[in-house]
């Protein structure tokens, strides 16, 4: 080892310059992989940094549709010190009759208990709650003040209170972990929601403590303990390890994400890797035959040119990880400020090792099995040029086995969901096998047709099947960073389809709430008038009822029997309905809907999901808790539920003799214009102005500028894939550069001229990036469609203009290419190249 | 007890495939180079003569017939083992030179010293650089020296084992007629000086002309010597 150590130092003195691609191709992966990862890494510690400010304390307990007990209070108390609060949706007001849903939250003095509400043009939240002129003091997110054109110190109305606007609404501390909000927020006095009548029997609010704990305490027991005084209680706990789950679990998903985009790289770099190895190592194939000619055996061939690949896949990978971790760096000086998520921009060490795995392991799967052919080189090809060595299963080829299943393994176990992981990794490996044969299909393929061509053309197809061709490997490479980029660009014009063009057609445009169940009749007079009678295909009122469910067939519910996608239906409070008969577009799929006059033990539709999920089918009971009562039912029916189309979109419907005698809150949706809803929200405050309006269009426009916002930064990820694909051209390009030079020569000495050789150049390399981008972005179209219309249960669509975009994009590249190439084969004299070759 | 010969070939055959069918290019060969014998192949192009090196020095398997170098079947052995058998024992020098271009002159002489293991592979290259002449040159790599200072260090490179047989394919060919001259008289002083045997593959009659023995090879045969000059 000694000696191998000594000749390979030797071979490396010579410098790194032909090794830029392969260096170039690792970098750019394990960057990308390291990248993700440490931005990843700042968002989890700040959130972490910040998890007692973001849950509001060190506990927090909350309920639905109640308000705690007494029993409940005493025990919080005694917990340490704590800051009610309640939330409710409500519509607010102005004096001249604009209208606006809102997310009331009224808060105890003692809020917060941890961090600092931002406001602007009040000192404190004391200050902008308190009571002027008798009127309640509200601070005011900013979205309502220009929706409802209000200024500081305007009044407002929510439910039956009358509010002022006391500051604006900057932030509070805990605002991530809160989640999602309908409408703008609106925070205020506690006794101000009571006083509004918004916490009342049928509408929807919740209250919630928030609880600072001694040092010493653990919370996690605390929880325990309380949970065991109130053994049937139905309030949420969380500590501060889940202050904000839901950003923990984005962020997680994000991370992985661009992560796989990474991995995509460093795969599709590796076929550069592969080739800047090839081309070394055939550089090296006189020196390999002179030491076996002078006694040198396999093994130290073999450990020479190892270890030179190991010092440059090190030096490659400690490029990436440099690139990668100052990466995060840079995002945090420049945009930190900007960022919705606390984050605490830092180098960490686990994302950094993690990418060196990857790319140590890409390095050895694709350095390796062009080591194993040069081993064998020989000593004859001293003699015979022509003679290369024949690959064999020996040590090289296992280490290369072995690091490709571990690369895969790796992606797999790191992933937040395996199984999705495992489908990906075998998805990207499925399309870069179908690249690879569709290249050597290409090549071979040429040589088929090229006896139809003349001239240049002819000459161009000749390469592209020869033994240089560049079909064999930058086919596959940039086809990979195709396949990601159309994919990606295919299931975001989907999802921005949906959002933007398909929901506003077929879901519907105002969702209506707290409709009081005793003045249905007038509700549905008021919206027959403004909706000029509408059909059942736009308006549609239904019972809102809020239940849980205890027992099937009579045992209680063991949620974890049950399937993790489906436990929605069992494991919290969720909201149903009950119809006298089937809907329109009831899509049953098992059993039979009751007729209208049914009359007999309770039934119930269910989900088909949910209910395949708990192994539930038509004939089976379940007992459910609403109206403060249990009731079990039979379920009559299984069900299709179209979540997001217009209709009754309950996954759990009683037959309505159950609830006979019962006035629960309705709930409606309608189909709107611009128009009508602006109506229709201005007439409903005379009579009905405790309904909220929901306007679904403003929620889908909101996501449609979220989407938009992403698309350029996920696509701007997925271009790096495409990155590593050029620089696999430009490493194929510059590997047969020397042979291009020989035969550019050898055409003009037989009467070529320079237009000639170029157009052959740009015939061979455009096939290279029409067949790659056709290639690419079909495979690309395939991987998204199932994701599109299978995950999201969306409506495919194609983004034509940017598809159409990215193959000419890559027809272009195969150009520029070809360019390159012919730049250098002609750069040359051709005297001087010959020489060089005799 | 009798001594091996360090070559001996028997109906030596060496047929290599081609898109056009199989090429013959040995087709019965027998030779036999006794210790510090100088023998001078000579023929046309394409009679051979290279290939009969290559499957001499253990470089390529033939098709039929063995190959005994030092006594030993090469038959018999893999390739490892047949770079074995070459260290120390067997030079090579070669019309294209093949020095390792990356490593210098002096580490270029010295690497068959260190294949075999030898600790004082340096200090010995530095003294065979020495008497080809090149003595300034140690530190100098390969693209740095002219064509027939490269074959001195060839030259170098082949005898600083003191092999028992060196081969020789075309060592002139490549240079011009004073470098060749010079290259020429080195090597065969320096090989009367180890006692060495010489296998000379050449197109230069004069050169020949001052082996032992001229065989003449055409069409992958040895054909009956015109000439034989005795020593």
């Amino acid at each position: 080892m000694r000696l191998a150590l000594r000749f390979a130092g030797r071979e490396l003195r010579s410098g790194v310059a032909g090794f830029r691609i392969f260096l170039a191709c690792l970098a750019l992966g394990v960057a990308a992989i390291a990248a993700a990862g440490s931005t990843a890494e700042a968002f989890r510690q700040g959130l972490a940094s910040q998890a007692r400010e973001i849950l509001g304390g060190d506990l927090v307990f909350s309920i639905d549709q109640r308000r705690f007990t007494e029993a409940e209070r005493a025990v919080f108390g005694a917990l340490g010190p704590s800051a009610y609060s309640v939330r409710a949706n409500a519509m607010a007001e102005t004096p001249s009759g604009a209208r606006r849903l809102v997310d009331v939250r009224g808060v105890a003095q003692t809020y917060p208990l941890v961090g600092v509400v931002q406001l602007e043009g009040a000192d404190s939240l004391a200050q902008a709650l308190a009571p002027s002129g008798g009127v309640p003091g509200a601070a005011v997110e900013q979205a309502l003040l220009d929706r409802l054109n209000l200024s500081l110190g305007d009044t407002f109305t929510v439910g039956g209170a009358t509010l002022r606007v006391g500051a604006v609404l900057i932030s509070e501390p805990d605002r991530i972990g809160r989640g999602f909000a309908l409408g703008p927020r609106v925070l205020t006095d506690v006794t101000t929601v009571e006083a509004a009548g918004l916490l009342g029997t049928g509408g929807l609010f919740g209250e919630a403590v928030r609880v600072v704990l001694p040092t010493e305490a653990d919370p996690k027991a605390v929880i325990e303990e309380v949970r065991e005084t109130f053994p049937d209680a139905v309030f949420e706990a969380r500590d501060r390890s889940e202050a904000a789950a839901g950003a923990g679990r984005l962020i997680d998903q994000l991370e992985y994400f661009l992560g796989f985009i990474g991995l995509a790289s460093l795969v599709a770099g590796g076929l550069g890797v592969g080739g800047a190895v090839s081309a070394y190592l055939e550089g090296r194939k006189a020196s390999i035959a002179t030491l076996k000619a002078l006694g040198a055996e396999g093994v130290l061939i073999r450990n020479i040119y190892l270890i030179q690949i190991a010092v440059l896949a090190l030096i490659g990978v400690a490029i990436g990880l440099a690139i990668g971790a100052v990466t995060p760096l840079i995002i945090g000086a420049l945009a930190a400020e900007q960022l919705p998520v606390p984050a605490l921009f830092a180098v960490y060490p686990e994302p950094l090792i993690r990418a060196g795995a990857f790319g140590l392991m890409a390095a050895t799967a694709f350095s390796l099995w062009p080591l194993a052919r040069a081993r064998t080189t020989p000593p004859s090809s001293l003699f015979r040029k022509e003679m290369s060595g024949a690959p064999t299963l020996g040590l090289e080829t296992a280490l290369a086995g072995t690091a490709a299943l571990g690369l895969a393994g790796l992606a797999i176990l790191t992933a937040p969901s395996r199984w999705a992981a495992a489908g990906l990794i075998g998805g990207a490996a499925g399309a870069f096998l179908a690249l690879s044969l569709l290249g050597l299909a290409a090549a071979w393929g040429s040589g088929k047709v090229r006896g139809l061509a003349r001239g240049a053309v002819r000459l161009g197809l000749a390469n592209l099947a020869g033994p240089r061709s560049a079909a064999r490997t930058a086919t596959p490479a940039i086809g990979l960073g195709v396949a990601l980029l159309s994919a990606i660009v295919l299931i975001q014009s989907s999802l921005l389809a949906q959002v933007s063009v398909v929901a506003p057609r077929t879901a519907p445009s105002l969702v209506f709430t707290e409709i009081p169940g005793d003045r249905v009749a007038a509700f549905d007079t008021l919206i027959d008038q403004a909706l000029n009678n509408p059909q059942t295909d736009r308006y549609s009122r239904l019972p809102l009822l809020t239940g849980r469910i205890t027992r099937l067939k009579g045992q209680p519910v063991d949620i974890e029997a049950i399937d993790r996608g489906e436990r929605w239906a069992f494991d919290e409070d969720l909201t149903l309905s009950a119809l006298d008969s089937a809907p329109d577009n009831s899509k049953v799929t098992a059993g039979t809907w009751w007729t209208p006059d049914y009359v007999g033990p309770p039934l119930v539709a269910f989900e088909q999901d949910a209910a395949k999920g708990a192994g539930l089918k038509v004939g089976d009971t379940i007992t459910l808790q609403v109206l403060g009562r249990e009731i079990e039912a039979e379920i009559a029916v299984l069900r299709e539920v179209d979540w997001g189309g217009f209709g009754a979109n309950f996954g759990v419907i009683l037959n309505s003799g159950t609830i006979a005698g019962a006035s629960p809150r309705h709930v409606a949706i309608a189909m709107a214009s611009r128009e009508e809803e602006a109506a229709i929200t201005q007439a409903l405050a005379a009579d009905f102005a405790g309904v909220n309006v929901i306007s679904i269009r403003d929620q889908l426009e909101q996501a449609a500028t979220l989407f938009d916002r992403l698309a350029l930064a996920i696509r701007g990820a997925a271009a790096v894939a495409g990155l590593a694909g050029v620089l696999v051209l430009v490493g194929a390009i510059a590997a047969g550069a020397r042979f291009r030079a020989r035969e550019a020569a050898t055409l003009k000495v037989l009467g070529g001229t320079r237009g000639q050789i170029v157009t052959a150049y740009l015939v061979e390399y455009g096939l290279v990036g029409v067949i790659a981008g056709l290639a690419g972005a079909t495979l690309g179209a395939a991987g998204a469609w199932p994701v599109v219309t299978q995950v999201f249960n969306a409506t495919w669509s194609v983004d034509w203009p940017v598809i159409l975009g990215i193959l000419g994009g890559t027809t272009g590249l195969g150009v520029i290419g070809g360019a390159l190439a012919a730049f250098a084969a002609l750069s040359r004299r051709p005297a001087a190249v010959l020489r060089e070759a005799g | 007890m009798t001594t091996n010969p360090p070559l001996a070939l028997e109906a030596l055959t060496l047929s290599l495939p081609s898109v056009a069918g199989p090429v013959n290019i040995l087709r019965g060969v027998d030779l036999t180079v006794a210790a510090g014998e100088t023998v001078a192949v000579i023929g046309p192009s394409g009679s051979g003569k290279s290939s009969l090196i290559s499957v001499a020095a253990g470089l390529e398997t033939p098709t039929s017939g063995t190959v005994r170098l030092f006594g030993q079947d090469l038959g018999a052995l893999d390739e490892d083992g047949r770079a074995r058998l070459r260290r120390g024992r067997v030079g090579l020098v070669f019309q294209s030179f093949h020095l390792l271009p990356n490593m210098t002159a002096r580490e270029n002489v010295a690497a068959p010293l260190e294949l075999a293991g030898r600790a004082d592979a340096m200090a010995e290259a530095e003294a065979w650089l020495d008497k080809v002449g090149l003595g300034a040159r140690h530190t100098h790599y390969p693209h740095q020296l002219s064509g027939g200072e490269q074959q001195r260090v060839a030259l170098a490179r082949a005898l600083t084992v003191r092999p028992e047989l060196l081969f020789a394919d075309e060592p002139t060919g490549n240079l011009d007629a004073a470098n060749g001259a010079m290259v020429a008289d080195l090597m065969f002083d320096l090989l009367a000086e180890a006692g060495a045997a010489l296998v000379l593959v050449t197109h230069d009659e004069a050169l020949a002309a001052r082996a032992d023995r001229i065989v003449r090879m055409a069409d992958g045969l040895i054909v009956p010597a015109r000439t034989e000059v005795s020593t």
